[in-house]
């Protein structure tokens, strides 16, 4: 910890002082590989430091956070270990809420030096938060020195004149220029900026680089998003970048670039949806193969698009299964609401279409009650089987189904309304007529109604047979459902998922590098011994005391 | 020079469409081609670069009346070839209507007819094949591109055509089916060339679900079941579905389904002992 600093917060005492002291260690040794659980520590002091920095100046504590990730990067490439390049990744949230045009500026001038062969990239990045006056290798301000000074020389400072900035850093200054831009809605220049990044992206081949340039691309596609003319017309920019993540998508198959892969391939996904290319969506998944261990939210998001491809493909039992998983997948915490929201919705819908009834807990959860509440309604009148009512519903919610993009499967829900409605007669009266079926289902004719309970027993909606003569149906007795293989199917799936959980968590688990290896060291050390005593019984000369002397020994 | 020829051709391809042979309109369809290829507009260009507007229209013009020709000999892979050239003018077609505002609203809307007619064909010819799934992904392709306007959608004459037949198909009312393809309800002449397939269609629908539907049925009411024209036709039908004829009434074959199930009796014990030898082996590996 800086000692002027923790001058200026003098009032914070001793105690303070001693948790605060410690870490100097640390930081000057973090040049070199340090082991995980000191990384951690590290960690955890920088942001209580960063409570007692923001008092006294956001700038310069903000302008300290940029920098400690430098670190996490440069340890990333030291040790090609892409969690730390992921653990920095994370920290752009915080830093996110305080980002300024002039940090950034602040930040590129002070890491780049003016003779380094990397200030193209330099003034690139000056541009595009519109500070293209500031020059190079700015030394630290006379008010930077308070905070960022004394630590600069400790880690940054001493190597700055020998060392490259390494591409991961200014990779990761360009993220934040993107973010920056983005919350700033200055879209134009984002996509701009997004386009020089991800350029400079293909030119390298840096395994450390993954994770980063799996963020670049996301922000690539919102930026295309957010210009004119908005996405469903064919002209929005998004289309012209297709080719750009296809040829992204290629490079990161060719370089086993998991991170890549998985964004790439959500991101050309939701680029098809969005202007209603659903056979290109569907050629697309059928075409790649989406890496197996992406990160969990890649996989929620991709689960959930194909989720949506098969729907409109009425393949509603593959659709089921996928977003099933993708809402099981999905972060729990209320960042990812949306995400939750938008995905239960349309499983709902795709239920219902498999002739399902949702459980009624789901409307419950506190979160979503309000924005289900359409569902809900509709979900009643589907398991009512009134054809009225759900005609209303659809009236009167038709927006907000429009805004969800559930309005044309809803259209298609028809069907089942009426075929529940069938069930529901059937098994109320054990003979109705069919003219009450027609005023019932408020069908159009007698002769639909006919056609109509035909294709429904055919279908195996109903147990029943028509009368044509006489015109009525009669049901069938209801079989006993313990007779049949149902009972046992439903037992062997939820075993079978059961066991896929077990799976998976077993394989989600993370050992230690190399810990095996000490491991078999050890054992091999107590076969030896094993065998050292072996062979000394074998002598004779052995007693128990000798033995019980050997063991105390180990 | 080319370009008036090309204008000659498709004037004669569109207003003696329907009394060409296939044969004739194909060699000028052949022969507009060729032009197009010679004026580099046979393939859609990016709105920025068209160099000319009415060129581009005049070649969408030339693939509809393709596609159109090509319905009317029955001919659905040429329909087909035809349809995807269209999609990429469809795609620009925006670009060059605002490129080329201002008077031609009028002929916009022509063109409209033109294209929702061409869709609607494809639409219908993708109910008629079975692709349900293509059917809904071109649907949902429309309905966004017109700014999620799902009414006008089926509000349009040519459009809406398609949309109605599938829901009813759906939900089984073919007696509606069965109206809306006869009493000139079908939008144009091209449209009729599907009727046949779909009454084929949904005649063994129909036959299918009275299989199970029905414990019998009388031969006089089968012929308005069936939308058949006389009794000797029902005859003829059921015979052809294997059904057997006794005293004025037709009995359907129900023996089979039973033999099916006792064939499944079997593997269903195997299954429950396959099942439990693989729960044991899998909590092995766990304890």
């Amino acid at each position: 910890m800086p000692d002027k600093d923790t001058n200026k917060s003098g009032k914070q005492g001793e105690d303070e002082m001693t948790v605060v002291v410690p870490p100097p260690k640390n930081k000057q040794s973090s040049a070199q590989p340090t082991n995980d659980a000191d990384g951690d520590i590290a960690m955890g002091d920088d942001t209580k430091a960063g409570e007692a920095e923001a008092q006294v100046d956001p700038v310069a504590q903000t302008i300290s956070d940029i920098k400690s990730n430098f670190a996490l990067l440069d340890r990333a490439v030291a040790l090609f270990d892409a969690r730390f390049s992921l653990r920095a990744l994370r920290s752009i949230s915080s830093i996110r809420k305080r980002l300024t045009a002039d940090i950034l500026a602040q930040v590129i001038s002070e890491t780049f030096s003016a003779s380094s062969p990397n200030t193209q990239i330099a003034e690139h990045l000056l541009l595009a938060v519109d500070r293209p006056d500031v020059t190079l290798g700015g030394q630290p301000s006379s008010e930077m020195e308070i905070d960022s000074g004394s630590k600069s020389p400790a880690k940054n400072g001493g190597k700055k004149e020998a060392k490259e900035v390494i591409p991961e850093i200014d990779i990761f200054l360009g993220i934040l220029a993107q973010v920056h831009l983005y919350d700033t809605k200055q879209f134009q220049r984002g996509f701009a900026l997004s386009r020089f990044l991800s350029e400079r992206i293909q030119s390298l081949n840096r395994r450390t680089l993954d994770s980063l340039s799996a963020k670049v691309y996301f922000y690539f596609s919102l930026f295309a998003e957010q210009l004119a003319p908005l996405p469903p017309s064919p002209q929005s920019p998004i289309v012209s970048i297709r080719s750009i993540l296809l040829a992204a998508l290629r490079t990161a198959v060719l370089r086993k670039d998991i991170d890549t892969q998985a964004s790439v391939i959500v991101l050309l996904l939701r680029n098809y949806l969005l202007t209603s290319h659903i056979s290109q969506a569907d050629l697309l998944v059928q075409h790649t193969q989406f890496p197996e261990n992406a990160a969990n939210n890649q996989v929620a998001r991709f689960l959930y698009y194909l989720g949506r491809v098969r729907a409109i493909q009425l393949r509603y039992t593959e659709a089921h299964e996928h977003l099933t998983a993708a809402t099981r997948k999905a972060p729990s915490s209320a960042c990812a609401l949306g995400f939750s929201q938008t995905a239960t919705k349309l499983l709902l819908v795709v239920e219902l279409l498999m002739g399902d009834i949702p459980d009624r807990a789901i409307f419950r959860v506190l979160t979503m009650e309000a924005t289900l509440h359409p569902y809900f309604l509709l979900v009643r009148a589907v398991r009512v089987g009134n054809l009225e009512d759900f005609e209303t519903t659809i009236a009167e919610h038709e927006d907000t189904f429009r805004r969800d993009g559930t309005y044309s499967l809803i259209l298609r829900l028809r069907q089942n309304v009426i075929k529940t409605g069938i069930r529901m007669m059937s098994l109320s009266y054990s003979r109705i007529s069919l003219r009450d079926i027609c005023i019932r289902l408020h069908l159009g004719s007698e002769e639909s109604a006919e056609y109509i309970v035909a294709k429904a027993i055919r279908d195996g909606v109903i147990e029943a047979t028509l009368d044509r003569e006489r015109g009525f149906m009669k049901s069938k007795e209801v079989g006993d459902v313990y007779a049949t293989s149902e009972p046992a199917e439903a037992f062997h799936d939820r075993i079978r998922a059961c066991l896929a959980l077990h799976d998976e968590s077993v394989k989600a688990m993370r050992f230690p590098m190399n810990q095996h290896r000490l491991e078999l060291k050890n054992a091999q050390e107590a076969r030896e011994r094993e065998r050292d005593l072996a062979k000394e019984i074998q002598e004779g000369d052995l007693d128990e005391d000798d033995l019980g002397g050997d063991f105390e020994g180990i | 020079m080319a370009e008036r020829q090309l204008t000659q051709i498709l004037t004669q391809l569109q207003t003696s469409a329907s009394s060409l042979s296939y044969t004739d309109s194909s060699a000028l369809l052949s022969k507009a081609k060729l032009l197009l290829l010679q004026l580099n507009a046979l393939t859609p260009t990016a709105p920025g670069s068209a160099s000319n507007p009415s060129l581009f229209s005049l070649a969408r013009q030339v693939y509809e009346q393709g596609a159109l020709a090509s319905i009317r000999a029955k001919n659905p892979d040429a329909f087909l070839r035809y349809v995807s050239q269209l999609q990429g003018f469809y795609e620009l077609e925006g670009t060059v209507g605002t490129g080329a505002a201002g008077g031609r609203i009028a002929g916009a809307d022509a063109n409209r007819e033109e294209k929702n007619k061409v869709t609607g064909l494809y639409l219908l010819l993708l109910l008629t094949q079975g692709q349900y799934a293509e059917f809904h992904s071109e649907l949902e392709a429309l309905s966004t591109r017109l700014g999620g306007a799902t009414r006008e959608l089926e509000a349009d004459r040519y459009l809406g055509y398609p949309i109605k037949l599938e829901r009813w198909l759906m939900e089984g009312s073919y007696d509606r089916v069965w109206k809306a393809m006869k009493k000139g309800e079908v939008p144009c002449e091209e449209y009729g060339v599907f009727s046949e397939i779909l009454t084929f269609q949904i005649r063994s629908e129909i036959a299918s679900s009275s299989e199970r539907a029905y414990p019998s049925l009388p031969i006089s009411s089968t012929k308005s079941l069936l939308f058949l024209e006389s009794e000797g036709e029902v005859v003829e039908f059921a015979r052809s579905r294997g059904w057997v004829l006794k005293d004025g009434h037709i009995y359907f074959p129900s023996a089979e389904p039973a033999a099916e199930e006792a064939e499944q009796e079997k593997p269903f014990s195997q299954l429950v002992i396959e099942n439990a030898l693989g729960y044991a082996r899998e909590l092995e590996t766990i304890v």
